[in-house]
């Protein structure tokens, strides 16, 4: 479960990224939060990894209040969580099947088992032909595609996805969304930014309606 | 180290054979050696073959005899030797002692400053080693930032961030250790021969000598003792700044 109480984030004064956001994402929930550029959907995500720190506010995910967590036990909070990067964060120096493996790498996984699963992943987003190629040489749909992969291979409890299908052709970004449904059937909680109107529209459950940091409206169909 | 009695040229054997038990007997020397008068004379037309009708056209042999005495090289506290010689100089028949206590003193805190001053050299090396290293990873750290920051956001530990710096950082303290024996005995084998014989005496004194296996073992350790101090801080710190 995440719960967010009165969240406030401040970069610079006098604007506020984010405005008194309550919200709470039960366990198996798929929630998309939306809104125009600049109303603070990264900036809440990035709270929820905490990649940075709110201004005010408390952030719970299974009981525990993340906040509290020191610096150097951070990596516990993100082993949990698969993470699609609006700019994808691949390294660009190691083949398409090390940037999937690094997760379960710095988990101490045995090596067979990571090349099953990587593949597994891999297959799940059609890029398993490409394993051995650097990300250099996909386009930039298909290292997106490599971030997804990453992001589910661990199978975490929550996934978090900023923007995950924003260089896709609209047939791809319903298939990487259908994965992302799969992934939530399985118990995993869901959060995906986006404005994609079409895929709210096809796949939202619950919507999150953000605009200049503050919570516009939820909506639960 | 060594002193010279010059005897009398009539000195009775009896106290030759006295001088020579007294110094058998002395745990300060280490040998000893008696020189006639015709050895002398030898030594000279040897050493200074141009003077050696001098020595002829005098038509007897201007030189005493005399008993050359090396002492040991744990004697050279003054002391010991200081008493041993005012022992043998009492004896009669022995006419002059040359050797240079003053002089001992000097050579002895001359060793004491080459002592000092390669510590002190060493010191400075260590630390400028350690510098250097920890310098070296800090900028394979900030070169690798965004591997890093990614590699953080998919969950690694610290340690795991870690371990590939300070191994590369021991790595270089390995191969620093191993140069730096390298350098040691090229440097023993080669400086000999540039020096060569104008130092004399003194290479005699300097005695220059390669370091024993377990001198050099520890070299190494240290080299990647340092190593791991040095990226490991260097790593650290980068980490907390973040």
């Amino acid at each position: 479960m995440i719960e967010l109480y009165r969240i406030w984030k401040q970069y610079q004064k006098p604007h506020w990224a984010l405005s008194d956001i309550t919200f709470k994402a039960e366990p198996g929930d798929f929630w998309f939060v939306t809104g125009p550029s600049g109303s603070g959907k990264t900036t809440l995500l990035k709270i929820i990894y905490r990649e940075i720190r709110p201004t005010s506010g408390q952030i719970i995910i299974n009981g525990r209040n993340i906040l509290r967590i020191p610096d150097h036990k951070i990596y516990q909070l993100r082993r949990r969580m698969g993470i699609v990067f609006q700019d994808f964060k691949l390294l660009f120096h190691k083949k398409v099947f090390d940037n999937v493996a690094v997760v379960l790498q710095v988990l101490g996984v045995a090596q067979k088992e990571i090349r099953r699963r990587v593949f597994q992943a891999l297959r799940m987003v059609n890029l398993h032909h490409k394993m051995w190629e650097y990300p250099s040489q996909l386009s930039y749909g298909e290292q997106q595609r490599v971030a997804i992969a990453r992001a589910v291979v661990n199978q975490p409890q929550i996934i978090l996805a900023d923007e995950p299908t924003g260089n896709l052709d609209p047939e791809l970004a319903f298939e990487i969304m259908s994965l992302f449904k799969e992934i939530n059937s399985q118990g995993a909680t869901v959060i995906i930014c986006t404005h994609d109107r079409e895929l709210i529209r096809h796949f939202g459950e619950k919507i999150l309606f953000l605009y200049k940091g503050k919570i516009l409206r939820k909506e639960i169909l | 180290m060594q002193a010279v009695f010059f005897l009398n040229s009539d000195i009775s054997p009896k106290a030759r054979q006295e001088i020579e038990k007294k110094l058998a007997a002395s745990a300060t020397v280490k040998k000893f050696h008696y020189v006639s008068p015709e050895e002398a004379a030898a030594r000279f037309k040897d050493k200074f073959p141009e003077l050696s009708r001098v020595v002829d056209s005098l038509g007897f042999n201007p030189f005493p005899p005399s008993i050359e005495v090396t002492f040991s090289k744990k004697s050279l506290s003054s002391a010991q030797v200081e008493k041993l010689l005012s022992t043998i100089q009492s004896i009669p028949g022995v006419e002059e002692v040359q050797y240079n206590l003053e002089w001992v003193d000097r050579v002895q805190a001359f060793g004491r400053l080459i002592t000092a001053i390669g510590f002190f050299l060493g010191g400075i090396l260590i630390l400028a080693s350690f510098f250097i290293i920890s310098n070296v990873i800090k900028l394979n750290v900030l070169s690798r930032k965004d591997e890093i920051d990614i590699l953080r956001l998919v969950g690694a530990s610290n340690f795991f961030i870690r371990v590939p710096f300070v191994l590369e950082g021991m790595t270089l303290g390995l191969i620093g250790g191993l140069a730096s024996l390298l350098l040691l005995f090229l440097t023993i084998q080669l400086l000999p021969l540039y020096v060569g014989t104008s130092l004399g005496a003194l290479t005699e004194l300097i005695r220059f000598r390669y370091l024993t296996s377990s001198q050099s073992l520890l070299l190494v350790a240290s080299g990647i003792f340092i190593g791991f101090l040095g990226s490991l801080s260097s790593v650290s710190r980068l980490l907390r700044e973040e």
